[in-house]
């Protein structure tokens, strides 16, 4: 076939032993950048971009190192959601509800070499998707207009309800916090701020990098002065770092299913890894015989958004190289720098430069077996984070934080917002609100709206556009279906036991 | 650990946290793959390749308001970084012109120069009905409703403005009834033109050019004095040739922190010239559909004031600004 | 330029969505969580100071000395012992700065020039 020999060539094209190196060295680093948290994958791309310069490297390994950055981070992530309960970037968030209850449980090394593998399969997966299918699914980002992004939005926030705590309209009130804070800053579509009460820190709105950290980071250190140190998973006898064989063929069924959610996410330009990984979990929950134990330590909650947010991030290369449309800020972040190699993605890169097309592709293989290879063994050095006492692990994550935060604007006002955000944090677990939904609403919050007054703008003030396709139809459906079964289906389950206990 | 500690110097540049300053930055006002993002990267590219500054210039993009956020954080926060450059284009000064900055005006900043311009165009699907500009223009003065246009700046940005122009040359006044929606930046727009969502996608030229050799797109007519060189452009007739006599290109041009000293403007100023005659530049013009045009410096000023008075005459006579 | 919906209208609904949850929660209460005692809010309000002193300490002082204070502080806070906050505070700012500065390579600031002098 003759995919095969142009892949074939793009081996021969990234196969060099310096490539090689390059790619154990981003994806090193890009592991590191991933799991701190407050530096996100697009920061490392970002960071790495004058390096490929200074080293007067070729395009083919920029994006060699690059790439492996990219899905590094991807891969490193998820390390700080297991075994801190924190985030290390955003599309890290739903690793958190089943990963850290599991290294609760003293099963850390588990979930962290099970997530490792579940990222490998999704990234294998929209790989494999890329290659195959890019062309052909370029086609799908024609079909989402505003009306389609709004309704995918309002699908991801109506399925909320069911997903972080047993109180529905807890979880819908930390969505409306999510996105009352998004709301905070320039309105997109007159350029005019809002609510910023006049002060210009806040114009440029509300980092949500600022509020995971603040939510996440920096509430666990006033939850452990609380408790002293007492409740954690520190302290819990530390498993044998084994390869839990049973667990990952038992959660394959999962991943793949989470691989074709989070890739279908991630080709949309509008939705991004986030919304990936977040689609996944609720994917594999809803059809899930277990419901309940979700949110309470399950393998499958642990592999499906780890295979999603993966292959999303795979899955968004797709409308970046064939449209030029970024479909998150990290791939943001590649294009730029294809843009800088004088390379111009859009309809005709595949056909102008098969090389480079094909050589990222053969990278993207490269990459993804030499962060399996690398993490499954690292998994032994991870959980040694574990066996630090808290008195030196939280102060020591939260000026980790307060570093990574000060490095984004290096302004003090946004260290203030984080502890602002910290101290809201403590009470929302106080009284058992889920702040999942918080950030999922800071972050989606300026899509919805923008693609809501498009829609209206298009249709002239006629608010059936927002029903005029099968497709906004179709998501519509299970938005409803989403919001309104855990309702019914609630009284009929058991209450599954809240997660932030 | 060389290596290591180039990246990451740069991330903390504008952290402060830094104890001296490695190198220089360039602010792209808006997401990566717009004209903005273009300017600062070639422009950085080139200067560094060509030896004009010593060491690479970092990128930033930093998209929102239609590069009003960009506008306020160097008029409020980096009011005397000598190693800033920012993106600007006639969007810039349009926006200023419309007062849309919140409130900040033009003089708040140094004005470097402009090295290049980028035709604006209008642009349809290849299946659209459209064939010609004149077509476009009929069907929104018959019924402004059955035509929305998408484009990569906010409303009331060029791109905006660039549609009304050339409804007003047609006689088509009652500008509050065309529809127009600001999308993130070009590409976007034609991802929606071609999804059939919108009607018609106006941009820059230098936006279409994967699209428009991939055949997905017809562009319907360059707002130029001329046809535009090379061979994908020359066949793209100018819309003053349709009898619609509009002139809107974008330039592409940097400005600087108002509070910089004169040594530094004047390195800038010149470094930027040196872009502006190098083969490097004329070679990204001629790949990207750029026409030239270079004013530098003091020349660039006086001639910026003239197009603010007339951005703001012609958007009073439109009615977007009071 | 028509925009129905406006820069109002999507705040309010969202507004209204989070008045009608408030309502709700309100009207089918769940049981009132474990509110720490007055000690332990004193304790968290220490940490809160600290960290907003840490902020403003952190760009005219330099990295180590604000860093040794406050993880000490916060060390201390987590569990009463002055000999490990002291431990802690030393080695976490000179550990981490040790680990920005040579392994990551950020340009920290160790002290302020003001102090040196």
């Amino acid at each position: 076939m003759e995919v095969f020999s142009l892949l074939a060539d793009g081996f021969a094209v990234a196969l060099t032993p310096q490539n090689m190196m390059l790619a154990v060295i981003g994806c090193v680093i890009g592991t590191m950048v991933g799991a701190l948290p407050g530096l996100g994958p697009s920061n490392g791309v970002a960071i790495l971009i004058p390096i490929s310069f200074s080293f007067g490297l070729d395009a083919t390994q920029s994006l060699v190192l690059m790439t492996s950055v990219y899905y590094g981070a991807m891969y490193g992530g998820r390390i700080s959601s297991i075994l801190l309960n924190i985030p290390g970037d955003e599309p890290a968030l739903m690793t958190t509800l089943d990963g850290y209850p599991m290294a609760k449980q003293g099963r850390a090394a588990e979930a962290l070499v099970l997530s490792g593998v579940a990222s490998f399969v999704g990234a294998t997966f929209a790989t494999i998707g890329l290659m195959f299918l890019a062309p052909w699914l370029a086609q799908v980002a024609f079909l989402f207009g505003p009306a389609e992004y709004f309704a995918l939005f309002l699908l991801a926030f109506c399925t909320l309800g069911g997903m972080a705590s047993n109180n529905q309209r807890k979880a819908a009130i930390a969505a409306c916090i999510g996105l009352g804070i998004s709301m905070i800053g320039l309105d997109n579509s007159s350029g005019m701020p809002r609510l910023t009460g006049g002060s210009l820190h806040l114009m440029d709105g509300v980092d949500f990098l600022v509020a995971i950290v603040g939510l996440f980071a920096v509430a666990e250190v006033f939850i452990f002065i609380e408790s002293h140190g007492k409740e954690s998973a520190i302290g819990v006898k530390l498993g044998k770092v084994t390869i839990p064989f049973m667990m990952i063929v038992k959660s394959f069924g999962a991943m793949v299913r989470a691989s074709v959610v989070g890739f279908i996410a991630g080709v949309l330009p509008g939705a991004g890894a986030s919304l990936g990984s977040f689609l996944a979990y609720m994917t594999e929950k809803a059809i899930s015989k277990d419901k309940d134990t979700f949110g309470t330590g399950n393998p499958r909650g642990v592999a499906a958004p780890e295979a999603g947010n993966n292959a999303a991030a795979g899955g968004a290369l797709v409308p970046m190289l064939t449209l030029g449309v970024p479909g998150s800020g990290t791939t943001a972040v590649l294009l730029a720098l294809l843009m800088t190699l004088n390379i111009t993605p859009g309809p005709m890169l595949f056909k102008e430069r098969p090389d480079l097309v094909w050589g990222l592709i053969a990278t993207l293989f490269i990459a993804n077996f030499v962060l399996l290879i690398l993490n499954v063994p690292l998994v032994k050095i991870f959980v040694k984070l574990l066996s630090v006492p808290p008195w030196v692990l939280l102060p020591g994550v939260t000026m980790v934080s307060f570093v990574g935060i000060y490095s984004l604007s290096g302004s003090y006002f946004d260290l203030l917002l984080m502890i602002g955000f910290g101290v809201l944090g403590y009470f929302l677990r106080k009284i058992d609100v889920p702040t999942v939904p918080i950030i999922l609403g800071i972050l989606l919050g300026n899509h919805m709206e923008d693609k809501l007054r498009q829609a209206m703008v298009i249709s002239g003030g006629d608010w059936t556009y927002l029903f005029s396709s099968p497709i906004a139809i179709g998501l519509w459906i299970a938005a409803i279906v989403g919001f309104v079964a855990p309702m019914f289906l609630s009284k009929f389950l058991k209450k599954p036991s809240a997660v932030s206990d | 650990m060389k290596l290591l500690n180039q990246a990451c110097a740069c991330v903390l540049l504008s952290a402060g946290l830094l104890s001296q300053a490695t190198a220089a930055e360039c602010i792209a006002p808006a997401n990566p793959g717009g004209g903005w993002d273009f300017t600062c990267r070639s422009i950085s590219k080139i200067m560094h390749d060509i030896g004009a500054v010593d060491k690479p210039i970092q990128v930033t993009n930093m998209a929102g308001g239609g590069g009003g956020l960009a506008y306020t954080h160097v008029v409020n926060e980096r009011g005397t970084d000598e190693e800033l450059i920012v993106a600007a284009s006639s969007a810039t000064a349009t926006r200023l012109a419309q007062n849309a900055y919140a409130g900040m005006t033009a003089d708040q900043v140094k004005f470097l120069g402009a090295i290049g311009a980028d035709p604006g165009v209008l642009v349809v699907g290849k299946d659209s009905p459209f064939k010609s500009l004149t077509d476009l223009l009929d069907a929104v003065k018959a019924d402004p409703t059955s035509v929305t246009f998408a484009g990569g700046s906010a409303a009331g940005g060029f791109d905006h403005l660039k549609v009304l122009m050339a409804l007003g040359r047609v006689g088509f006044t009652d500008i509050s009834k065309v529809k127009y929606i600001g999308v993130d930046g070009g590409a976007d727009a034609i991802t929606q033109t071609i999804g059939g969502f919108t009607q018609a996608m106006t941009g820059d030229i230098s936006e279409v050019v994967g699209f428009l050799k991939s055949g997905d797109v017809r562009v319907l007519a360059v707002f130029a004095d001329e046809r535009i060189a090379g061979d994908d452009f020359s066949d793209i007739p100018t819309a003053k040739e349709q009898g619609v006599d509009v002139v809107a290109v974008n330039w592409r041009g940097l400005y600087v922190p108002n509070d910089i000293s004169d040594e530094a403007y004047n390195k800038w100023s010149d470094a930027l010239a040196q872009v502006a005659a190098s083969d490097e530049w004329a070679e990204a013009m001629t790949a990207n559909g750029l026409a030239p045009f270079t004013k530098v410096g003091a020349d660039f000023a006086g001639y910026l004031d003239g197009v603010i008075a007339e951005i703001q005459t012609l958007s009073k006579e439109l009615g977007v600004i009071k | 330029m028509p925009d129905p919906v406006g820069s109002k209208l999507f705040p309010i609904m969202i507004g209204v969505v989070g008045f009608i949850c408030a309502v709700a929660i309100f009207l089918k209460p769940d049981e009132a969580p474990n509110w720490p005692k007055l000690g332990i809010v004193f304790s968290i309000l220490c940490a809160v100071v600290t960290l907003v002193g840490y902020a403003y300490a952190l760009k005219p002082l330099g990295f180590i000395i604000p860093t040794a204070v406050a993880s000490g502080v916060v060390s201390y806070l987590i569990r009463r012992n002055l000999l490990t906050a002291l431990l802690t505070g030393v080695g976490l700012s000179v550990g981490l700065f040790a680990l920005f500065k040579y392994a990551l390579g950020l340009g920290l600031v160790a002290f302020s020039k003001n102090l040196i002098g």
